[in-house]
């Protein structure tokens, strides 16, 4: 067996240890490489930016454990840009273990010994408020913290159930679902998943059908996002963005040219993008897990792209493309 | 307390998972069938809190609604299936959902992925005041999509100008949109494994912040 061929049938498990160190060194000597955001992911920052108390929008967490590292950052970005400006958001699963993948994400945000994050306030604690007539969330707001209510240190402010979020959770036959909210969100959601009633509460209130919704962001890692498209976006114009796994990227391209989809985030590179854009807006100060794993990646995608030059150098030194059999180490 | 443990359970699985790259083990097998258990379980409890409890068993307990009885019968007759001999029923709630399901879905999934597309391809090549990277992206567009059609026309011989040249472009756009795919696969799993490095450094070991 020649250089060649060795190099060609070299044990992958080495591969896979370069593979590693190049993952793990790097989180330790932080390089800080540019992320400079993409129109696609602009676009959906933008519309989620133009929003406020007076609209909402859907978060579906249309995926599973296994693509978590590269939607659930997506998630996040999104639900604190959507807090920030007080926007309502219905927060959605397509399956069962993304509704305990939401559940993780939002109970990372509101946790407040962390700094930057949101207060959160159940619904059944300002009862004694809603009692006395809901007239606001900024009188809410006031009420609260004129109750004694004060906001933790670092927090950046409160988030009321049933006024700037609603968890409705996971429903199965979600394409039924959607045809349903067209009609009547409370239809399919008569309780949110603590079982307080949907019905009941402000969010609902203002915005009764999927037409009254202004954007629905779907985090997916299979073509489940297609279902806001057919079902959401064909019936009652509904306007959807995406989060993709970035294999799927390249699928849904065409439907952002097509005009039936706002703006997508591919990958862990477009939860990046967005975390940048929040940051660079003051929504956050600091730039969370993706953003983090940027500089990874760009170096993986480096070996990765030499591995590819030297194993053609080798296939062609070799003569291998000369009809050779190539003696592959059994 | 439940929390660390819990770290400490999903650092060991997410080490046996990836023994498997080393070679295969009990370990790995342990854990892969572990992953298919504990999700089946927490789907099912998930399902019957969200679904089955509150808008089958209550309503139906209280006398509320007693036409669910009609969903509830066709659902249990899936059940069936463990009984050979009346194995057959089963086969009606199956027919019923195929065929609400391809009712609801084609006039949808028509506007969608086919008439939307094929609109958003008959587009002008040319629009005066355009900049030049939109024309040549409409340009792309129009005579890609067409080239690559021609590549899976075949009932005739892929010969002469049109069908000859066409399909040869056809394959090259063809092949340039996997190269793409390819380069975001390899974005997809990279993002994958620095989402688990991640968290083994972070929230295991605590070594970055």
């Amino acid at each position: 067996m020649n250089f060649w061929e060795k190099m060609l049938n070299i044990d992958r498990r080495w591969i896979y240890l370069a593979i590693a160190i190049i993952v793990i060194v790097p989180f330790f000597a932080r390089m800080g490489l540019p992320v400079v955001p993409t129109r696609e992911v602009e676009s959906i920052y933008n519309l989620v930016d133009s929003l406020g108390p007076e609209d909402a929008i859907f978060v579906g967490w249309d995926f599973d454990p296994g693509t978590e590292a590269e939607n659930q950052p997506m998630g996040v970005a999104v639900l604190r840009h959507a807090f920030s400006r007080h926007v309502p958001v219905f927060i959605t699963a397509y399956y069962p273990l993304g509704q305990a993948l939401a559940q993780q994400a939002v109970g990372g945000i509101f946790d407040t010994r962390v700094p930057g994050n949101y207060a959160f306030v159940p619904w059944t604690e300002w009862e004694s408020m809603r009692a006395a007539g809901f007239a606001g969330r900024d009188s809410l707001e006031t009420a609260w913290t004129a109750a004694g209510h004060a906001l933790p240190e670092g927090a950046r402010g409160w988030v009321f159930e049933g006024v700037d979020y609603a968890f409705l959770g996971y429903q199965p036959s979600f394409y039924l679902v959607i045809l349903g909210m067209g009609t009547s969100i409370a239809s399919q959601y008569p309780t949110d998943t603590n079982g307080n009633p949907v019905p009941e509460m402000p969010i609902l209130q203002a915005h009764k059908t999927l037409r009254d919704v202004d954007l629905a962001v779907t985090l997916a890692g299979s073509t489940t996002c297609m279902t806001w498209v057919i079902y959401g976006t064909s019936r009652v114009g509904l306007r959807v963005a995406f989060g993709v796994t970035a294999v799927m990227a390249t699928d849904y391209f065409p439907y952002i040219q097509s005009g039936q989809i706002v703006g997508m985030m591919g990958g862990l590179r477009g939860a990046a993008e967005y975390e940048v854009l929040e940051t660079q807006g003051g929504y956050t100060d600091v730039t969370g897990k993706a953003y983090r794993g940027m500089d990874v990646q760009s170096l993986a995608h480096i070996a990765i792209i030499l591995m590819v030059v030297l194993g053609n150098i080798a296939f062609f030194a070799g003569g291998f493309n000369k009809k050779t059999a190539l003696k592959a180490r059994r | 307390m439940y929390e660390t443990i819990g770290i400490w359970v999903a650092a060991l699985f997410t080490l046996a998972i990836y023994s498997f790259l080393y070679k295969e083990n009990p370990l790995y097998r342990l854990a892969e069938h572990l992953v298919v258990g504990t999700s089946l379980g927490y789907s099912m409890v998930i399902s019957w809190q969200r679904m089955i409890y509150p808008r089958l068993v209550l309503p139906l307990s209280r006398g509320e609604d007693w036409l669910l009885i009609i969903p509830a019968v066709l659902g249990l007759m899936y059940v069936t299936r463990f009984f050979p001999k009346i194995a057959w029923m089963s086969r009606y709630p199956i027919a019923f959902l195929l065929g609400t399901g391809m009712g609801v879905a084609f006039p949808y999934d028509m506007q969608a992925l086919v008439l939307r597309q094929t609109q958003a391809t008959l587009i002008p090549i040319y629009t005066p005041g355009a900049p030049w990277h939109e024309i040549l992206g409409s340009i792309v567009i129009v005579f890609g999509t067409l080239a690559a059609l021609i590549y899976f026309f075949f009932s005739k011989p892929h010969k002469g100008l049109f069908f000859g040249t066409g399909s040869k472009v056809g394959i090259w756009i063809i092949m340039i949109g996997f190269g793409a795919t390819f380069g975001f696969t390899v974005m997809g799993r990279i993002s994958l494994l620095i989402g688990r490095v991640q968290f083994l450094l972070s929230d295991w070991l605590h070594l970055i912040h």
